[in-house]
């Protein structure tokens, strides 16, 4: 008897390893072919989006002068503020190549530096009162245009990509024109260009010139739409899952809120969007683009998540601890903030951080509720209006310039980063938590 | 179940034995209970007496630990279950709308089938109890009260040097008695225990076993417990439950070596259950 079992079991030994074999592989394939999916994604974000922390400078002599400045010696600094900067950029310029004397190449010689180059050069003088009379040498940010091609290191020499040149390889795809070139290249010669990294954009908000946009704004904007879904969503997502799990009878109502909340969690994002616009800006006249209106957007939409998850952990505390209390005399809601809370906190916290990431990558509803707004301003608090990141990236991915491109991939890489913050977050506070004697 | 025994339980009308004690602590009368549409508890009539252990033996299924859970309202939490007839305490009906449960709890503590020690230090175990019904007015008081309860429990002398450790990182045996110290901490009246020792190995079984009968001296107590010797072992009383009835009751002593009724002298000679 026992010879032939062991025959049989032999003689099927093989096939049964073979299978989990064959399982295993599977299970590798897919971990491999996802890994990839997920280095190919962030690779192309990388690549594209770490020039979007770097800008070209040009090195340029100004003259802060009386005449130039059009300002006294002994001006206050409301006066030095309305100072003719721009003159003194333009002047610089003019007076590097004395040979540009047409209206039009003028023009097209400013177009060199960034326009928000006078304001580094007033913020420069506020700082440098001394300097003033003399000739200081500056680094000044240059036109997006120009920072194309001098971070990609580009052979100025070469023709437009344009009417004739058009299937040439090496043309240069630019809309600086051939007199443009030929000064960058005088710059460039004499060693007056240089690509370092640039804090402009992290503390800059939106802009139409690229090299002034910045991820400030949304970033702020993003900080205090969340701030606000979390107040709300988490205190009613976890008070509304003890409710249903610990206190509630099983009835009918109850199975009714249960489908609901769950059929809550599957209804498209932009119809929250719709809800927040009809309701709290028409009818309880809340402010436009405001983070107060989309946090509460967001957190209708984070409850269920909230709610399902935090269930599921309160579902997985054992019953033996619930009788253990009780025996002993605690009330209901001792027996739930005493034992079964802190024992559901880590399963929680996951469902919040879950919900919140969803929250923080939301962009449909946010549109909804005017959100999508161009926002130059760093906001101040939750009811000035902003922009979030996702949004951000939104607006971007849509503006013409090119150099628009880099800063998408760039606000994409804050937004990762945001989200990698918030994840190590939650599993920190879950370790602290997780003292699961 | 032969065809014998089965005419005799249906023929069971009434509980074999005397039901009643002199000096009660608690009393079961007419106790029916019910799980939605299944009845589970036939018209049982038991009193638990002070400074006594009663036992309550039976096959699987029998109602035993329904019953035990009844004596402090365990039961409260499953909807779809139903007590009639009337249990009291000290005279006051447990049942009645003046009886609040949380207070019940504190006056009938209750000893588990698996140890669980909630997940605090092994001194926030037995602090609970006294720190939620304000039992103790300082830190000092507390101290006592957990030291005295460890020590009625047997274990003070294992964890003294470790109180801060956690509940859950004692062996099992220790667990079981850190249960009970954690229950003896809020000074009940009864201590109800439902098979305490089926979770634990025979040397850890003693133990428990000396430590229910120390305890005799200041609780009464009702264990519901599988095996027969342990039954044997600590109680003065043994009731015998069959299939939601009460067959008999009477002194332990009488019980395992004289029993009247044939559902008894069969269990306890173990032709089945």
């Amino acid at each position: 008897m026992n010879n032939a079992t062991t025959e049989r079991v032999r003689a099927t030994l093989k096939k049964r390893y073979l299978k989990e074999k064959i399982f295993r592989g599977f299970g590798i394939t897919a971990i491999a072919a996802s890994l990839g999916f997920l280095v190919l994604l962030l690779g192309s974000i990388l690549i594209k989006g770490l020039p979007a922390f770097q800008a070209t400078y040009l090195n340029v002599d100004i003259e802060l002068t009386e005449d130039v400045l059009d300002i006294s010696a002994d001006a206050s600094t409301e006066e030095l503020r309305g100072a003719n900067f721009s003159g003194a950029i333009n002047q610089a310029l003019r007076d590097r190549f004395p040979e540009v004397t047409k209206r039009k190449q003028r023009r097209q010689l400013s177009g060199l530096v960034s326009s928000g180059a006078e304001y580094a050069l007033a913020d420069y003088l506020a700082e440098n009162r001394d300097q003033f009379g003399n000739t200081v040498n500056l680094w000044l940010l240059a036109d997006d245009e120009v920072d194309a091609l001098i971070k990609r290191n580009k052979d100025l020499t070469q023709p437009i990509k344009r009417g004739k040149n058009k299937n040439n390889e090496s043309a240069l795809i630019t809309r600086l024109s051939e007199d443009q070139l030929g000064w960058l290249q005088s710059f460039k010669d004499a060693g007056d260009t240089n690509v370092r990294f640039s804090s402009t954009f992290f503390t800059n908000g939106d802009s139409r010139e690229p090299e002034q946009a910045g991820i400030r704004a949304a970033l702020i904007g993003s900080a205090y739409t969340l701030l606000i879904t979390f107040v709300l969503s988490f205190p009613i997502a976890v008070a509304a899952a003890i409710y249903l799990e610990e206190f509630a009878p099983q009835n009918r109502w109850t199975d009714l809120v249960e489908v609901n909340i769950n059929n809550l969690a599957a209804v498209p994002s932009i119809v929250f969007g719709l809800l927040g616009l009809a309701i709290f800006i028409n009818y309880l006249a809340m402010p436009r683009s405001a983070p107060v209106v989309g946090g509460i957007v967001l957190s209708l939409m984070t409850l269920p998540t909230i709610i399902i998850s935090s269930r599921a952990a309160l579902k997985a505390v054992p019953p033996s601890i619930r009788e253990a209390a009780r025996g002993l005399g605690a009330s209901p809601v001792q027996v739930v903030t005493h034992h079964v809370l802190p024992l559901a906190m880590p399963g929680i916290l996951t469902g919040t951080i879950i919900g919140l990431a969803q929250a923080l990558g939301e962009t449909a509803p946010l549109l909804m509720i005017g959100m999508v707004a161009f926002i130059v301003d760093i906001p101040q608090s939750v009811t000035d209006p902003s922009t979030v990141l996702p949004v951000q990236v939104f607006l971007w991915a849509d503006a013409p310039e090119r150099a628009f491109t880099e800063r998408t991939s760039g606000a994409i890489l804050v937004l990762l980063a945001f989200l990698v913050v918030m994840n190590l977050t939650a599993v920190l506070l879950r370790k602290k938590f997780e003292r699961r004697w | 179940m032969s065809d014998a025994a089965k005419e005799a339980f249906d023929a069971l009308k009434e509980t074999v034995g005397r039901v009643t004690v002199d000096d009660p602590k608690m009393q079961a009368q007419n106790v029916d209970v019910f799980y939605g549409d299944k009845q589970a508890i036939y018209d049982v009539t038991l009193d638990v007496a002070k400074n006594e252990v009663v036992a309550m033996i039976g096959p699987s299924g029998c109602g035993k630990s329904t019953f035990l859970r009844c004596l402090n309202r365990m039961n409260d939490t499953i909807p779809s279950c139903k007590v009639t007839g009337d249990i009291t305490l000290e005279g006051e009906s447990l049942y009645s709308k003046d009886m609040d449960p949380v207070l019940l709890r504190a006056r009938v503590g209750m000893v588990f089938q698996k140890p669980n020690p909630f997940a605090k230090s092994i001194y926030d175990n037995v602090a609970y109890g006294p720190k939620i019904h304000g039992l103790a007015n300082n830190r000092a008081e507390l101290d006592d009260i957990v030291e005295s309860s460890l020590q009625r429990a047997g274990l003070f002398d294992e964890v003294k040097d470790r109180l801060t450790a956690p509940g859950t990182s004692l062996s099992g045996g220790q667990q079981q008695r850190l249960c009970i110290a954690r229950t003896i901490a809020v000074s009940p009246e009864v201590i109800l225990m439902d098979e305490p020792c089926s979770a634990l190995d025979p040397i850890a079984t003693a133990r428990i076993e000396e430590l229910i009968d120390e305890l005799r001296e200041n609780y009464a107590i009702a264990i519901v417990t599988h095996s027969m010797q342990q039954a044997a072992r600590v109680s003065q009383r043994t009731a015998y439950f069959h299939l939601g009835k009460l067959v008999e009751v009477g002194e332990t002593k009488r019980i395992f070596t004289n029993p009247s009724h044939e559902l008894t002298e069969n269990y306890i000679t173990g032709r089945f259950g």
